[in-house]
């Protein structure tokens, strides 16, 4: 299996996450996506005509989209189907509810990173303020969370690819200036994601540690 | 925007920083108050910290560290700071170094009341606010942030509706804009009662102020709904719309003011503890028979507060009367901030001072103690620790054992004792790799020791605390053995050398500019002492290396048993207490 993969990018960080969880294997092909702007060259235009990472090359079956990879992913190599929880209508839902959440914050949250790190040129402010009002959502939807008993984005007691697509827009916001100090339920959150087992790390992310 | 900037009349007094659910075991919240940003954490003995979210060494914030339940661990160096006291207790990058007293991290007073944490920035007056109105059953609502100084969001409060808790129990079409409310505006909160058909009630919104543009409203219901989901959603729902309300009416997007505390130096305070000063009142909390003629005595400080911070294999001196003072080992684990354990053999060769204490000292008494210090400091960089203990030598090394095994590393510990009723510690011991020798002639525990040393590896490393034969036999199999002097580590309690004082040399202080004379019948200690040279000591015997010295010219004569040998044989550091000159003068770094 070979990942189009780049290493500071949020939506590779999702695929290799979840890779990781599922014990699934992989060799990343990097592409160079700054300063090179491969993905954005001719040849890579052969393998994602929209000039986007990831892209996952599964024994030839090729797929583009990060989110679309989690959910292939998922349904291929989780026997359990507790990621994917396609069993369960109302949780399946609420899974693609989360996923497209996580849209919004590869729009917002993540923008403002690729602004602050990568010179991209982007309203800032602008986004950082969309980025807030989906921040306050999400961390009054996981504060509830916490009274019920419930761990995860998805309530049930396994995370889902809900947790896997917005974790890394959260954990890295504070890169573009979006401070997390009004989300403590959100912080919290991410401390559990990082105990599950098969966590990777990436630039930016610290492993979750036990003294 | 409000033209008013807070920072010119900081808010004074309490105010809430967190809530109940915020400090969860082993988690350090990140809070902020009035722009500085606060580290909040609770200890696994329940005591909530509120520190300065910094770390003394880069600045880091502590609220990144680790919590592992007795101390806070930084991210970054992984600089240790104590539960309650947050002293610093290890530097890991100075394994062999005990951290100066000094390295305490900025803390603040903190309280728990109403399931919130509350703390003050600005010294200790005043008090947590007392509203008679929560003293009975209560219910925490989801506090929530602002855009707006807190000065806007309390007048924003008067304003706030909600419908009393048992309509929303039953399900109610009535909308919070339905209820009556009186509001009334206390110092920094407001209390709200609201009435809808026939029902009641009343809550109180506490204004946090973060910074001069953002505050964080945190709600209590004075009522404790069976059903509590449906009262914390609909309190969440309005208490948001009152948030998107007050942010529309301030003028333009709170800008977001960068923590203050980076711009506050640091002030280390001047040493306070000059030689032999006792500094603490300490009362006897707890004393109790730990073994034969071995009695626990738990110091607590006479006025409250939290002890300085004690790493493993730090003593303390007890003032017991006058010209009786002693020292005695912290056996405390780490995180046991709020007292000091020592642990006292009635010796019948004893100075005096065991002796008084055991049969004297009951609980409530009073003890003046000074602070402690560290000379025989517990180096963690090293894999396996052994730690070898004879008789009543347990004391330091429980201390180290409890803190070696908190932090997950691998040692043994091996006991002497001349009977099994003189073991103490036995409970704790049990859950340790812990071999006990019990009743063996001076050769074979020679023979033991050799045993327990074994070939050294640079992966081992040895601590060891016991009577001076136990120790001198120790050391000469180590050194026979070709053990690296610096793997070997002893504490003795007593300097059992014969002392001469007849020799008379001077001594140069390169720092103060003195050149002194020590005649014969004074020690270096006695003369510094008598020129006001400023210079800690503690158990004047050789013993405790309190008073050493750095020697910058001319060859010591070692009297002492703290130095090991190739301190010794280095030259460069002498214990002012008992060595001398072996030649005529002494250069020492004062």
């Amino acid at each position: 299996m070979k990942l189009y993969d780049f290493v500071l990018s949020a939506n590779c960080y999702k695929v290799r996450l979840l890779l990781g969880f599922l014990g699934v294997s992989y060799d990343s092909e990097v592409i160079d996506f700054h300063p090179g702007k491969e993905h954005k060259g001719e040849a890579f235009r052969l393998i994602n005509p929209l000039g986007h990472i990831p892209v996952l090359d599964d024994d030839g079956y090729v797929l583009r989209d990060a989110h679309a990879i989690l959910v292939y992913l998922a349904s291929r190599y989780d026997p359990g189907r507790s990621w994917y929880p396609v069993t369960d209508p109302e949780r399946l839902g609420s899974v693609a509810q989360w996923m497209a959440f996580a849209d919004a914050t590869a729009s917002t949250a993540s923008a403002t990173r690729l602004h602050v790190n990568l010179g991209y040129d982007f309203d800032v402010d602008e986004r950082r303020a969309a980025a807030h009002e989906l921040f306050r959502v999400a961390d009054e939807h996981l504060w509830f969370g916490e009274r019920t008993g419930n761990d995860w984005f998805v309530p049930g007691p396994l995370p889902t690819l809900a947790d896997v697509a917005v974790f890394p827009d959260v954990v890295l916001a504070e890169e573009g200036g979006i401070d997390l100090m009004d989300y403590p339920s959100l912080v919290r959150w991410t401390g559990r994601v990082k105990q599950i087992p098969g966590f990777s790390v990436m630039p930016g992310v610290f492993p979750f540690e036990r003294a | 925007m409000s033209d008013v900037d807070l920072r010119d009349e900081a808010p004074t007094g309490w105010f809430p920083v967190a809530t109940e659910h915020d400090v969860i075991a082993r988690v350090v919240f990140r809070g902020q108050l009035d722009g500085r940003e606060l580290a909040v954490w609770r200890a696994d003995d329940g005591f909530v910290n509120v520190w300065e979210n910094r770390c003394l060494h880069r600045g880091v914030r502590l609220s990144i560290g680790c919590n592992d339940g007795n101390e806070l661990v930084c991210r970054y160096h992984a600089w240790r700071y104590a539960n309650r006291s947050a002293g610093c207790t290890y530097i890991p990058a100075h394994p062999a170094d005990a951290p100066s007293r000094t390295i305490t991290a900025q803390s603040y007073a903190a309280v728990e009341r109403y399931g919130l944490i509350w703390t003050t920035t600005n010294g200790d007056e005043g008090s947590v606010p007392d509203i008679g109105t929560l003293s009975g059953p209560r219910l925490l609502l989801r506090s929530l942030p602002v855009n707006a100084s807190p000065q806007t969001v309390r007048e924003h409060l008067g304003s706030h509706r909600f419908l009393p808790a048992a309509l929303l129990e039953t399900g109610t079409a009535a909308s919070a804009d339905d209820a009556e409310v009186v509001a009334d505006h206390g110092e920094s909160w407001v209390t709200i009662t609201a009435d809808a058909a026939g029902e009641s009630s009343t809550a109180v919104f506490f204004v946090q102020p973060v910074d001069p543009h953002r505050s964080m409203i945190r709600g209590v219901l004075a009522d404790a709904p069976a059903d509590e989901i449906p009262v914390l959603r609909h309190h969440a729902y309005e208490l948001g719309r009152l948030v998107r309300k007050i942010e529309e009416a301030v003028e333009e997007p709170a800008e977001r003011t960068p923590p203050r505390g980076f711009e506050t130096p640091v002030i280390l305070p001047a040493n306070p503890w000059g030689h032999q000063r006792a500094t603490l009142s300490m009362v006897v909390d707890r004393k109790a028979a730990v073994a034969a003629d071995i009695a626990l005595f738990e110091l607590v400080p006479e006025d409250g507060s939290t002890p300085p911070t004690a790493q493993p294999g730090a003593h303390i001196d007890l003032h017991l009367r006058p010209g009786l003072v002693r020292q005695y080992s912290i056996t405390n684990g780490p995180g046991e901030t709020d007292r000091y354990r020592i642990a006292v053999k009635r010796d019948p060769h004893s100075r005096g001072g065991s002796a008084f204490l055991y049969e004297a000292i009951e609980e409530g008494d009073t003890i003046e103690v000074s602070p402690p210090h560290n000379g025989f400091p517990l180096r963690r960089n090293i894999p396996r620790t052994t730690l070898i203990a004879g008789g009543i030598g347990i004391t330091p090394l429980i201390a180290m054992a409890q803190a070696l095994d908190a932090s997950g590393m691998t040692f043994d510990v091996h006991y002497f004792v001349a009977a099994p009723q003189q073991i103490a510690f036995r409970r704790r011991l049990a859950t340790y790799t812990c071999e006990f020798h019990v009743g063996l002639t001076p050769a074979q525990t020679t023979d033991t020791l050799l045993d327990i040393l074994g070939t050294p590896t640079p992966t081992r490393q040895v601590y060891a605390c016991g009577p001076p034969p136990m120790l001198d036999a120790l050391k000469a199999k180590a050194r026979a053995l070709n053990w690296p002097a610096d793997a070997v580590h002893v504490e003795y309690f007593e300097n059992t050398n014969e002392i001469a004082t007849d020799s008379s040399f001077v001594i140069d202080l390169a720092r103060s500019a003195l050149t002194l004379e020590v005649p014969s019948g004074s020690t270096m200690l006695d003369v510094l002492r008598a020129n006001d040279v400023p210079i800690v000591s503690s158990c004047e015997l050789g013993a405790c290396g309190s008073c050493a010295a750095t020697v910058l010219g001319g060859d010591p004569l070692h009297q002492d048993v703290y130095l090991n040998d190739a301190e010794r044989q280095g030259g460069q550091v002498v214990l002012t207490c008992v060595s001398r000159a072996s030649g005529e003068r002494l250069v020492l770094d004062l």
